[in-house]
């Protein structure tokens, strides 16, 4: 479903993403793990449409679609969706307005209807009580004065409110506490299977003890310079990003 | 400046045959104040761009333009009801032009101790009215001459009918009270100087509705609003500006607040080529709380200029103004706001905060925060921020789907809700949201 070829990007002068090959087939679960600075958050935000990075050379696929030529609005609309790092505060727009602004504009895309206001409170209702969201919270501005483990969650309840095709966490277990992430993999888990693809971006091995990938891989200075099983995360999790350096010294 | 002004300045230019009418419909005994308004006004004239106080709102309409006073006009309850809160389910007092509509107008059932209408029809508050009507307006001249002044003689100088919102001590008053200016003209457009007059007795309390709007034409409307409010008393102030979009408009509200009131400002000004619209409160008990919002939207080349006073005179108090405006095209917006926190006012806490939303790189805004401080032991803060809007939320929104045009319109929307949400009438409310769209659609 998404296919990254010799992907490199960069940010002003500064050369971010040296090539990066992906391919994630539908229903599958991939892991990008890498230390700080390797370039795993410009790579969510690439696929996101943020534009604040430059796209030197390659492409990215979405169901042989050129990703890179779609808006970030028309990238949700095909089933993308962007779990953010660091979820926006949005003062004087409720979560329920929100949401069904966002369902409703991708209902819109795709020559829908705007989604029957009782179906849309079912909806609500049934994804809440899955990431265990106070309802309160529903009629409360978009992020604003949620805590760090709230913020996440909701992002995660978005995620199943939009159903989207192709889920990307960006550290989404950043800033968690292990009851808010025990929270979050539940919600994640419940997604998992049929179709959909799955790409967690981490730094910690930890969301990958509850969020089980099938495949991991290694994102360092721009590469992805290892990729195997999710026995690969646990070796990680004990040698560290060293070990890796140097095997590709060795081998250089 | 003794300019003395020639019977050609078309705010007087028919003074001295109106006076009559003005006296009879009037409230008794104002003969004298009226005489000195008009003469302090003629020695003053109107103010210039060169007076500080009004550096950025042009006046010329008041000068070049072709207007007269206009005193009624005959329309009925449908022309009303089809105006912005023009339905609105409440104690409802109507002018047209300045002048009272009773036919429009109802305000039975009202409580004991409460007087809710014209001054012309206030038999038996004529105390009430001498004691407070201009002496509000003027702190009793606890301020000194440090207030311009200028278009409240003007509108004393006509001082005749008025509204009057008179609670009596532990009256509390749950039905809305509107006090609805209408403006219909024809080519020419009418000359008005409404004045209402609130008064609420200690532990009274109120929800006052106070709109400006157009059935016709255009208006130059220079209104005075006076507020007392006595011990605990507490009042939920709206103020709604939606003239049409060649009209001028220069309010000032007044506020004298005793011990434990509680006084909350929601003014929004959505219409007029030249909104104006000062308030000044006197806090001259302790313990008082003062809340200042205000929502303004310019588009096309109107400009809307917005004047705040506190005078915190005492200790122990608080202060919360958010004022915002939103400017598309060549809209212009002025925001200035005093806090005098007096030597005495230890411990009072005041905050002030001013936000622009700027849609073009023609629209303007100049803000100007003005705090003076001779306590020491105060909490005064004060922000002012003019922007854009916040790449980092339009993101957000987009990648949940949400089209560019769609999410800023949602952004600019929530930035001004957020100070429609402080209205608690909820059809209020939801009317000048709906209307805030449209104006923002358009």
């Amino acid at each position: 479903m998404l296919t990254i070829k010799d992907l490199t990007a960069r940010v002003e002068e500064k050369e971010i993403l040296k090539g990066i090959n992906l391919t994630i087939n539908p229903g599958e679960v991939h892991a990008i793990m890498g230390p700080n600075g390797s370039g795993k958050s410009t790579l969510a935000s690439i696929l996101a449409g943020r534009s604040d990075y430059e796209v030197t050379g390659g492409s990215v696929e979405l169901f042989g679609e050129d990703l890179l030529e779609l808006e970030p609005d028309e990238r949700a609309a095909e089933g993308l969706f962007l779990a953010f790092q660091y979820p926006v505060e949005i003062p004087g727009v409720t979560n329920t307005y929100f949401l069904r602004s966002a369902i409703n504009a991708i209902r819109k895309y795709h020559g829908l209807e705007d989604m029957p206001p009782k179906e849309f409170m079912a909806l609500v209702k049934e994804k809440a009580a899955l990431m265990e969201l106070d309802p309160a919270m529903l009629s409360r501005s978009v992020n604003e004065g949620f805590s760090g483990g709230e913020k996440k969650r909701n992002e995660i309840f978005q995620m199943a409110m939009l159903n989207p095709k192709l889920c990307v966490l960006d550290e989404t277990d950043s800033g968690l506490d292990i009851d808010a992430l025990k929270v979050v993999a539940k919600g994640v888990n419940a997604l998992r299977g049929g179709d959909r693809g799955i790409l967690v971006i981490t730094h910690y091995q930890r969301l990958l003890d509850y969020i089980v990938p099938d495949f991991v891989h290694v994102l360092m200075d721009g590469r992805i310079v290892k990729s195997g099983g999710k026995e690969l995360a646990l070796e990680l999790e004990g040698k560290g990003y060293d070990f890796i350096k140097d095997e590709l010294a060795a081998k250089a | 400046m003794m300019a003395t002004l020639s019977a050609s300045d078309p705010l007087v230019a028919e003074y001295d045959q109106l006076l009559p009418v003005l006296t009879v419909d009037g409230p008794a005994g104002f003969e004298e104040i009226r005489a000195a308004a008009i003469r302090r006004y003629r020695e003053s004239g109107i103010p210039t761009t060169r007076d500080e106080e009004f550096k950025y709102t042009p006046l010329h309409a008041l000068t070049e333009s072709k207007y007269r006073f206009g005193y009624g006009a005959n329309l009925g309850r449908e022309d009303v009801s089809g105006l912005l809160l023009g339905d609105l389910d409440a104690i409802t007092v109507v002018f047209v032009n300045g002048q009272f509509a009773p036919d429009l107008s109802s305000t039975d059932s009202l409580p004991n101790g409460a007087f809710i209408g014209a001054f012309s029809k206030a038999t038996g508050f004529e105390d009430e009215i001498r004691s407070a009507l201009g002496s509000i307006a003027h702190f009793n001249d606890r301020l000194g001459s440090t207030n311009d002044l200028r278009f409240v003689d003007l509108n004393t100088a006509y001082l005749g009918d008025g509204t009057l919102v008179f609670l009596e001590k532990n009256v509390a008053v749950e039905r809305p009270i509107h006090i609805v200016h209408v403006v219909s003209a024809s080519d020419v457009a009418a000359l008005s100087f409404p004045r209402n007059l609130i008064v609420l007795g200690e532990n009274a309390e109120a929800k006052v509705v106070e709109s400006y709007v157009t059935f016709a034409g255009n208006g130059v409307t220079i209104p005075v609003t006076e507020v007392r409010l006595a011990a605990s008393a507490r009042l939920e102030h709206n103020r709604v500006q939606n003239e049409s979009l060649a009209s001028t408009h220069i309010a000032n509200v007044f506020v004298d607040q005793a011990t434990t009131s509680v006084y909350t400002s929601n003014n929004i000004n959505f219409g007029a080529s030249v909104s104006r619209c000062d308030i000044n409160a006197y806090v001259g008990g302790e313990h008082c709380e003062t809340w200042l919002n205000s929502a303004n939207v310019a588009t096309g080349s109107q400009i809307i200029d917005n004047h705040t006073r506190i005078d915190h005179a005492l200790p122990n108090c608080q202060s919360f103004e958010v004022y915002k405006s939103i400017l598309k095209d060549s809209g212009v917006g002025v925001f200035n706001g005093k806090i005098f926190v007096y030597e005495d006012a230890q411990k009072t806490d005041a905050k002030q905060t001013n936000q622009a939303i700027l849609l073009s790189p023609t629209a303007t805004m100049n803000t100007k925060p003005q705090l003076e401080i001779f306590a020491d032991d105060v909490k005064c803060t004060h922000g002012a921020t003019i922007g854009q809007l916040r790449e980092d939320a339009l993101f957000y929104l987009r990648a949940r789907g949400i089209p560019l045009s769609e999410a800023q319109g949602l952004l600019v929307y929530a930035f001004a809700a957020e100070v429609l949400e402080k209205i608690t009438i909820d059809e209020v409310r939801e009317k000048l949201e709906a209307a805030l769209f449209e104006k923002l659609g358009s």
